[in-house]
């Protein structure tokens, strides 16, 4: 019952295009990615250049090249802001839309009215969904090792190329978190607009809300791979930061980094401590999901303003 | 008052009322005012220990008898920066989404045949649900405004002048700008719509590209924004050395503004910040220097909006008054 369920919704998102949207918008933002770490690199390079024949015309020493130990993969770096921004808001819709059509469209009525298992509806929700984002994730995933060959010059190793996959599985995990809470707020509002705008403010307080009371981080810092470090010897800060572990976007992007190694190599154990809060708030998520489906009127979902 | 004025004036009290009984747009208000609160008051605190430091050089080169003391470098309006940012991203999700209100609301009573069947023009109820709005979001604007001063004068001991105040008004005004193009975008798309919840999601797509797509492209693609610290004073390059070496790549930076002009949340951000000392930059400049330096901010920022009005006026007389079907 679960496959069929997780069938008809995988049927249900391309039916309504939004496979193909998720599909599009993600590639789209892959290869950009690539070609901002190309532009960058090969912008900063001209102006390491023209810097070293200033500095010697004024009899200054040249000063190293600061990308000289760049990681290969650091030309991905853009999707870790990507991913919690633009992804993240996909990911709200693919779980939003997940459920409300069922809501809308009377479906929810028709499946109910056979004998089916409210939580097997929910886990085959779950798994459509995510069976979605993996297919849109692969196809990401090639993309960027496309883009590593070509400014790169060479493919990427075998060691490059799991590090990669660990951070699409990653992203994957982080997405999830996301169309969990699309289909939360479904089940928790009343009306369809009310659950996009709870789950936009969901959005909000974890990509924007969160960082800045726990790490003094302002909105457009977060829109920037290459963050300064910001202060935060505050007694305020002292007391916040114990919650900074259940951040999940900076976990996020602080497993991120240390997976594609663009801010120095931590150890496996460190970066399973980062993902943990991720996996637990999917669970919770999922959970919370399943025990609201049980509960929830299908019959009452005709007005969808 | 004309009959016009006075129709103009209930329709915008009515917006008003029915987006203070908003829940949805109540919880949006508080995320961005505890997040504003938060900004403000981390800079505040940080702020007060610099102005202590500059008072104990300042009474010590006193004591020592100085002739000459170097003035503060401390800018006081810059503390507001986290207020600006949250009023620029979540300010518009909390514009769109009382646009989007402004149209679902009507409809989803079936009182916008009510309303059109009173002697109330199209114009008119575009005018007065955009000056409900306006109404709104002043009062959003000037309440962040008088917390972050009274932040900053309270905990960072170090309170505005007539002139500082002058800049904040209008970046205040900016602010309010802002937030009614975005209102305008919100309403647009979803009166452009059958189902509004539909226009809701093209207006935050919207949202997404101007306010964070956009302005992220210019950023990155900034060459001293490309390592911790900025690159140029990593290549022990001063103002005038990274002005010579950028000669020689007019092109790319060509490029990257005009991605980030494509941007009208660019446009105020830059004005903003420009009025609250953000920028060492603009430190110490006269009001007037202030406005000419921005004035091509100022131009598209008047041209988007002048647009968005347009659009909306054009959008609600289009509006069909017989309710659509729903699904």
């Amino acid at each position: 019952m679960i496959a069929t369920i997780a069938r008809q919704q995988i049927v249900s998102l391309l039916r309504q295009r939004t496979f193909v949207v998720l599909l599009a918008t993600l590639i789209v933002m892959t290869a950009l990615a690539g070609v901002l770490g190309w532009s960058s690199h090969h912008t900063i390079v001209g102006v390491y250049d023209e810097a070293v024949k200033l500095l010697a015309s004024r009899g200054d020493p040249a000063p190293p090249n600061p990308f000289l130990l760049e990681p290969t993969l650091a030309l991905l770096s853009n999707m870790a802001v990507y991913i919690p921004f633009i992804g993240a808001l996909l990911a709200l819709v693919l779980g939003h839309l997940s459920l409300v059509d069922d809501e809308t469209n009377g479906i929810g009525r028709l499946i109910f009215s056979r004998r089916i298992s409210r939580t097997h509806y929910m886990i085959g929700k779950i798994v459509g969904a995510a069976a979605v984002l993996v297919a849109v994730l692969l196809a990401s995933l090639a993309v960027s090792t496309i883009s590593l060959a070509i400014v790169n010059r060479t493919m990427p190793t075998g060691a490059d190329l799991g590090r990669l996959a660990a951070f699409y599985a990653l992203s994957w995990l982080y997405l999830m978190v996301f169309v969990l809470i699309g289909m939360v707020t479904v089940l928790i509002t009343r009306r369809r607009s009310l659950a996009l705008l709870s789950a936009m403010g969901a959005w909000l307080v974890i990509t924007f809300a969160f960082p800045q009371i726990t790490s003094g981080l302002r909105p457009t810092q977060s829109l920037n791979p290459i963050v300064d470090p910001v202060s935060t010897s505050q007694a305020f800060f002292r007391f916040t930061a114990k919650a900074r572990p259940y951040s999940v976007v900076e976990q996020y992007k602080a497993a991120s980094a240390s997976i594609l190694r663009t801010a120095g190599t931590e150890s496996t154990t460190s970066i399973l401590r980062q993902v943990a809060p991720l996996l637990g708030l999917s669970i919770v998520l999922a959970v919370v999901g399943i025990g609201l489906v049980d509960r929830h009127d299908f019959s009452r979902g005709s007005n969808d303003e | 008052m004309s009959e016009s004025t006075a129709r103009v004036k209930a329709l915008a009290a009515h917006e008003y009322r029915a987006a203070v009984r908003s829940r949805i747009l109540l919880i949006l208000l508080g995320i961005l005012v505890t997040t504003t609160a938060v900004s403000v008051y981390v800079a505040a605190v940080d702020h007060r220990s610099k102005v202590a430091d500059y008072a104990a050089y300042r009474a010590a080169a006193q004591a020592s008898g100085l002739a000459r003391i170097a003035p503060s470098t401390l800018a006081p309006l810059s503390l507001l920066r986290g207020a600006l940012e949250y009023l620029e991203i979540i300010g518009a999700v909390v514009a769109i989404t009382l646009g989007y209100l402004t149209v679902s609301r009507e409809r989803a009573n079936r009182t916008l045949t009510l309303i059109r069947s009173r002697p109330v023009t199209a114009g008119e109820l575009a005018s007065g649900s955009l000056l409900g709005a306006v109404g709104v979001f002043t009062t959003l604007v000037a309440a962040t405004t008088l917390v972050g001063v009274v932040c900053v004068g309270l905990i960072g001991n170090d309170w505005i002048n007539a002139a500082q105040g002058c800049k904040l008004l209008l970046a205040a005004i900016a602010a309010i700008i802002y937030l009614s193009a975005f209102y305008c975008v919100g309403a647009i798309a979803s009166a452009n719509t059958r189902v509004a919840a539909n226009g809701l999601m093209i207006a935050l797509g919207i949202w997404l590209l101007v306010v964070l797509i956009l302005p992220q492209l210019g950023d990155t693609l900034d060459a001293d924004n490309q390592i911790p610290g900025g690159l140029f004073k990593a290549l022990t390059l001063d103002r005038a050395g990274e002005t010579e070496i950028l000669k020689h790549f007019s092109t790319y930076e060509n490029v990257r503004i005009s991605i980030e002009e494509a941007s009208f949340a660019k446009h105020y951000e830059r004005f903003a910040f420009a009025m609250t000392e953000v920028q060492d930059k603009y430190r110490g400049f006269s009001l007037g220097r202030l406005l000419g330096e921005k004035r091509n901010d100022i131009g598209w920022m008047i041209f988007y909006s002048f647009a968005l009005v347009a659009g909306l006026r054009w959008r609600f007389r289009r509006q069909p008054t017989i309710p659509q079907e729903t699904t």
